[in-house]
């Protein structure tokens, strides 16, 4: 790979080569200068657009605020302390990060829908403000700034390389940011916020950040912008036709990805002169530029780039090796807490919930003692996925009370839980389709810390440490693939990996064994067990009765919302009670187990089909 | 995933070659010496978007004077050819614009855009490139403070003063016509907006009491709430900042409320004869008074022709923007012709010392650009706008005082 | 105090007409989940017809509803068919794109067809008032806002009596079980899609009396129209018109005793509020709280 990938980094050089070149080449041409100028002004607005919505998932349609904020800050400060807005631009860009914090903090808790508009809103309100704060901003009087001071031979040079550099600085935040944890857990929110938020992203905090990190260079280009203009007014600086220019640039080129942003500004800046000096009559520039947004958002939906990779990948697909593997290969790492076998890990009493009229969980109480491997079986709609998601905080209880490890955590938010050492997997897998399996990995974070947030993803001990755990569950080879396109098996399988990032005291496993095969579910046993002898307590649910009886002491049974019976294996076996809830009466005649190990030490030498 | 980025870099390193190749000198050439090259000038107007009205209409003016003036011979022997570039109503465009004017196509001479908002910026661009830059649409006193040489507004007066001629009227009245109170809405525009600041200060010095003032959005579509607070004030004078479509939608605000005040000005809106008519009602436009730039009656040198050429040409009576363009046209040709050459330079210091007789009249300039002579004061009388100041160019000797009722049949 | 009620009585009248714009808006979110952001274009675009037809053919522009509703009506299905029907499946920013694509181009068209020239119907009675004491109401916009709520009722009837309007409330709170009891889902959506744009002839007709028309205003009345949807709860019909009252009697207040300009932020600054703290509105319905954050 290092062949094509030292050719892609000569092309990205020459490519910006020739940019810093040409003004240098061409020092008369005004004209061509200013129209890269906003070509580059264009393509940072759509990068950091980019980091909120191809990144983050939350599609803003008010980004260009951020740079009227940039100017604004900007202007008034030149104006009154005469220093030159080149020299004061960071400070737009200081006041459009702090702008988006403060909007993050507040507007975050918005899904999806109530986002967007809201971006929509606070555009125009800015606007509003602007125009109406005459005092501060000029109101539609606008401010005028000076005349830059240098050389009229080199008029527009500083603006160009200031614009450039700008460009470059907003290429590399995307990069390095997409190479982080941080960058994973973004990723992850787009792909499943829910989920992002179980493996313990705290997804308000990332989403603020994300914000902050989209706002921050506009504001400075912001800046930089004013002074080309001399001339801002809020009508301009507050423009909802920009907001949607940028965006139309970051889709044409590849939402989500990171040089999308720089192609799609290079293709509608260039679109937008043509049709301008074309266009005679009245309204054929927006009629062309809304059919251009419509049809890029019907029929080129991911943009050029990755349409371009997936047609070149169906073009060259490879096989990738997944051969049978050995036994699962036990990596010593020293324990983080001690076990207490017996202990009371997880306390649940009283638990209930109402949907409308039906009562999932009604005054559910048991207890998950430490060390051990316990069983929740009940009929379909007993309440058991119910009671794993008011566990982990997904679903907010109406009464009654969760303790974990001796706290009581039913009012704390489902990653701060995760953080504490409760991981769950989900009945029908929720791994992160478009990111790789090592990604996926990658993504869920221990404990909330600026270093932690920072750490490379794709080397370092992190991406270490998500290979060790991939090599365990025996998915190493597949670490670079996709995780949507791995088998129903080879997901439940790397689910589990990616909650063992989380270094749990505690799993929840739903259904491990659902809807797969036979040879699966001994292998997922076995390292269930081996998890278990390192020391992670799981609480399992599972119709799987032979698995369930094998692995599991002790069992709880879940009927109504409630548990109608504790006890050992045997003992629940012939509970009448169990039998007329769930088992059957037929129950235990001539039951054989199936597939699942006794708890004794796994079988090296038994093949493991997929 | 390498090769995809690896074509991004060649597409952008490919992009920005041809980008330049296109630009590579094919504009147009400034023979030296030759005098049958034509002088071209360059000018972009707001052709769509915003300010596509009046911009279509600048542009008809420009292009009758091109006419006129090639049918005598041009500019100093030489024909006169005009490129119009269309800007959106867009900041950004506007700039890119002049600036593919000056430096690729490499024009003579320029002329300005419509509106205050596109001339800051433009100006900016002509001055940074020491050319002179005649505007024939952007009174507000900004542009005017950042001591520009080569900037020329080709109207009587900036905005502020627009209406002193309305104000020097009104204190000529004897002190029983006089208002004693007045109302003052105005758009939040930065070139209504000062007309009606200025006009409030100078009645209030003059002792006509402010019972009411607002600014409303340029956006503002139904204007009962504020005709209800007008006719609960009950002022004698009613001034209005309006741009167009808000002074239609007060007078009808103001005819519902059933509030007619005895003296009624606004800006702008009254000077669209046709339109204006149309929306508040031919009846109600009975002795509302504007000022204006401009009047297809007035004797000035060249007027009659042009209202003339106009009609020809586009079926219709100018209108007040192109008139105004014409007039910038004719203050750039002035400045050749009496330099004797095209030289920025000179033509600016020219115009700076001597006056130009236009159609809207004899303008003459201060240092900053900003024109010093006086607007005209119409009224609507009997379903047609009339001249009343100045005297020399008036229209009628007679003025409707006070405004009659709304007619609401 | 006169002038207090005077300014409610405006506000109200006012209200009213909002709640018949914002009723379509309301109607295609509640069913579909999609945000058309192009019903300010479309309002405009409605009440340039009806200028057209006032124009050419001296028909009363409230009458012209009778027109301009089924010819909206058949655009909107149009605009189901071409474009909404293919990102039925997109992520909800994907479409409100999709439809601010649409409105941009609808502008642009209209400024081809109709130039930016304002435009204003003026029937005879469009300056007149009806006066009882102290109070006038404005004839037009008394007109108006009965039609509206003759539409508006209608529309109701419709939802709560015909086989269609059950069928389309089927669909809006279960689409997957509707389909099983034999309703045809992509049908009911292009028909309320179709339902909610043609609200958008009546609403336009009514417009053109009362304000004065221009291609670039639909930034302003889908301002209005999505603080209206967000404050009645995006899907209630009820709700539209409750919050198309409230804020037009917000709108009338705050222009007469705050200042104008700071009449249409009261519309921006609900929009925040109510998804931010309440984001289900007054009156829409809370979703299953599967979701905690």
């Amino acid at each position: 790979m290092t062949g094509a990938g030292g050719l892609r980094r000569a092309a990205i050089a020459l490519g910006g080569l020739a940019l810093v070149a040409y003004p240098l080449v061409r020092l008369d041409d005004a004209y061509g200068q200013s129209v890269l100028i906003f070509a580059f002004l264009l393509a940072i607005m759509a990068g950091g657009w980019n980091i909120m919505a191809g990144f983050t998932g939350y599609v803003s349609i008010g980004q260009s605020a951020f740079l009227g904020i940039g100017a604004y800050t900007v202007a008034l400060l030149s104006l009154r302390t005469g220093v030159s807005p080149l020299l004061l631009a960071p400070v737009g860009g200081v006041a459009a990060a702090l702008v988006a914090a403060v909007l993050g903090a507040t507007v975050m808790r918005a899904r999806e829908h109530a986002f967007v508009i809201i971006t929509i809103a606070l555009l125009f309100l800015f606007q509003t403000l602007a125009l109406n704060l005459e005092g501060i901003t000029g109101g539609s009087n606008g401010l005028t700034l000076p005349l830059p001071t240098w050389d009229r031979d080199i008029q527009n040079l500083p603006f160009y390389y200031v614009m450039l550099g700008l460009l470059a600085l907003s290429v590399l935040l995307s990069w390095w940011i997409r190479r982080t944890k941080f960058g994973m857990g973004l990723i992850a929110i787009r792909e499943d916020e829910d989920k992002a938020a179980a493996i313990g992203v705290r997804t308000s905090a990332y989403k603020v950040l994300s914000f902050v990190a989209s706002a921050v260079l506009i504001g400075v280009a912001g800046g930089v912008y004013a002074y080309f203009l001399t001339f801002i007014d809020p009508r301009g600086m507050f423009d909802i036709l920009v907001s949607v220019q940028l965006v139309l640039a970051a889709l044409v080129g590849g939402r989500g990805t990171i040089w999308g942003p720089v192609l799609g500004a290079f293709v509608v800046v260039p679109l937008n002169e043509v049709t301008n000096s074309l266009a005679a009559a009245e309204g054929l520039h927006l009629f062309a530029f809304g059919l251009a947004l419509g049809a890029v958002v019907m029929f080129l939906p991911h943009g050029l780039i990755p349409t371009v990779q997936a047609w070149w990948s169906r073009r060259h697909q490879r096989q990738v090796p997944w051969e049978r593997r050995g036994p699962a290969t036990t990596v010593e790492r020293a324990a983080t807490a001690a076990v207490e076998p017996g202990r009371a890990l997880l306390e649940v009493d009283g638990l209930a919930k109402r949907f409308g009229g039906v009562a999932a969980v009604d005054v559910c109480s048991f207890t998950v003692r430490e060390g051990g491997l316990t069983g929740l079986i009940g009929p379909n709609g007993s309440g058991k996925t119910t009671t794993f998601n008011l566990v982990t905080g997904m679903v907010r209880c109406d009464s009654g009370s969760i303790r974990f490890d001796g706290r009581r955590v039913d009012r704390v938010l489902p990653w701060e839980r995760a953080h504490l050492g409760l991981g769950r997997t989900f009945q029908v897998t929720r791994l992160f389709p478009r990111m790789t399996v090592l990604e996926n990995l990658v993504a869920p974070l221990r404990t909330f810390s600026w270093p932690n947030l920072a750490a490379d993803a794709v080397s370092g001990p992190e991406a270490q440490r998500a290979e060790e755990l991939l090599d365990f569950v025996g998915l190493l080879p597949l670490a670079g693939q996709p995780a949507g396109q791995l088998s129903f098996g080879q997901q439940k399988l790397a689910e589990l990996a990616q909650v063992l990032m989380l270094e749990p005291r505690l799993v929840l496993l739903d259904e491990p064994a659902g809807g797969v095969n036979p040879g699966m579910i001994q292998r997922i046993a076995e390292l269930i067990l081996e998890l278990n002898r390192r020391g992670i307590t799981f609480l399992i649910v599972e119709h799987n009765m032979p698995m369930v009886l094998e692995l599991c002491d002790p069992i709880l049974v879940m009927a109504r919302g409630r548990v109608i019976a504790e006890g050992p294996p045997g003992a629940i076996q012939r509970d009448p009670v169990v039998l007329d809830a769930y088992l059957g009466e037929g129950w235990g005649k001539d039951s054989r187990p199936s597939g699942a190990p006794s708890r004794g030490s796994p079988d090296p030498s038994a093949p493991v089909e997929v | 995933m390498a090769r995809g980025r690896w074509k991004v870099a060649w597409a952008v390193a490919a992009l920005v070659l041809i980008g330049s190749a296109c630009s590579g000198g094919d504009g147009d050439g400034q023979a030296t010496g030759e005098t049958k090259e034509p002088i071209v000038i360059g000018a972009s107007l707001p052709l769509t978007g915003e300010f596509s009205q009046p911009g279509g209409a600048a542009k008809r003016g420009y292009d009758v004077w091109v006419e006129l003036v090639n049918e005598k011979g041009g500019i100093l022997g030489r024909p006169v050819r005009l490129t119009v570039l269309d800007d959106a109503s867009e900041q950004n465009t506007v700039v890119a614009d002049y600036n593919r004017l000056i430096t690729r196509d490499k024009v003579d001479l320029l002329l300005g855009t419509f509106s205050s908002l596109l001339n800051l910026p433009a100006s900016a661009t002509a001055e940074k490139n020491r050319m002179l830059y005649v505007e024939p649409a952007g009174g507000a006193p900004a542009l005017f403070e950042r001591g520009f040489r080569y900037l020329f507004f080709a109207q009587q007066a900036t905005a502020p003063h627009q209406a002193d001629v309305f104000v020097d009227w009104i204190n000529s009245l004897p002190a029983g016509q006089q208002p004693k109170t007045a109302a003052y809405p105005t758009q939040d525009d930065p070139f209504a907006k000062p007309v009606i600041d200025t006009m409030r200060k100078a009645l209030e010095q003059a002792g006509v009491k402010t019972v009411y003032s607002t600014t409303y959005p340029p956006e503002t579509a139904n204007f009962d709430t504020i005709a209800n607070a007008i006719k609960a004030r009950n002022p004698d004078l009613v001034a209005q900042g309006a741009v167009f479509e808000d002074g239609v939608g007060l007078v009808r605000s103001l005819v519902k409320v059933g509030f007619s005040p005895q003296t009624l000005f606004q800006t702008s809106a009254p000077s669209n004869s046709d339109q204006y008519a149309k929306g508040v009602g031919e009846a109600n436009t009975e002795g509302v008074f504007y000022t204006v730039s401009w009047s297809p009656e007035a004797t000035y040198p060249l007027n009659q022709e042009f209202v003339q050429r106009y009609q020809q040409k586009f079926n219709q009576v100018p209108e007040e923007d192109a008139a105004d363009a014409f007039a910038a046209a004719q203050v750039l040709q002035a400045a050749a012709e009496a330099v004797g050459a095209i030289d920025q330079d000179k033509m600016a210091d020219w115009l700076h010392a001597n006056q130009v007789d236009t159609i809207l009249g004899p303008l003459r300039w201060d240092q900053t650009g900003a024109p010093q002579s006086d607007f005209l004061l119409a009224q609507w009388q009997s379903g047609k706008s009339e001249i009343v100041l100045p005297k020399d160019v008036a229209t009628t000797d007679s003025v409707v005082l006070p405004k009659p009722d709304w007619k609401t049949s | 105090m006169t002038h207090a009620t005077e300014t409610l009585i405006l506000g109200l009248l006012a209200g009213g007409v909002y709640a018949l714009l914002a009723a379509g808006l309301t109607l295609i979110f509640g069913v579909m989940g999609i945000i058309n952001v192009a019903q300010g274009a479309l309002l405009v675009l409605a009440a340039l017809l009806t200028f057209e037809l006032w124009r050419r053919l001296g028909l009363d522009p409230i009458a012209a509803a009778v027109v301009t509703t089924p010819v909206m009506f058949a655009v909107g299905w149009a605009i189901y068919r071409l474009f909404v029907a293919r990102i039925r499946t997109a992520p909800v920013s994907m479409s409100v794109l999709l439809m601010f694509a649409l409105a941009i181009t609808i502008e642009g068209a209209m400024g081809l067809i109709w130039k930016n020239v304002f435009r204003s119907v003026t029937p005879g009675y469009f300056s007149q008032s009806f006066h009882l004491g102290a109070f006038f109401f404005p004839k037009a916009q008394v007109f108006g806002c009965l039609a509206a709520a003759v539409v508006l009722a209608g529309l109701w009837l419709l939802l709560t009596r015909s086989w269609a309007g059950r069928a389309i409330r089927a669909a809006s709170q279960n689409p997957q079980g509707s389909a099983l009891v034999g309703v045809d889902i992509h049908g009911v959506a292009a028909l309320t899609f179709a339902i909610g744009v043609a609200t958008t002839g009546a609403g336009g007709s009514i417009l053109s009396v009362l304000y004065t028309l221009f291609p670039a205003s639909h930034y302003l009345w889908i301002s209005r129209l999505l603080g209206i949807v967000v404050l009645g709860g995006m899907g209630s019909l009820p709700g539209a018109v409750a919050g198309a009252l409230i804020l037009g009697v917000a709108e009338a207040f705050t222009a007469t005793y705050v200042s104008t300009r700071w009449a249409t932020a009261v519309f921006y600054v609900v929009i925040l509020a109510i998804l931010l703290v309440r984001p289900q509105g007054l009156m829409g319905s809370r979703l299953r709280g599967d979701v905690v954050t």
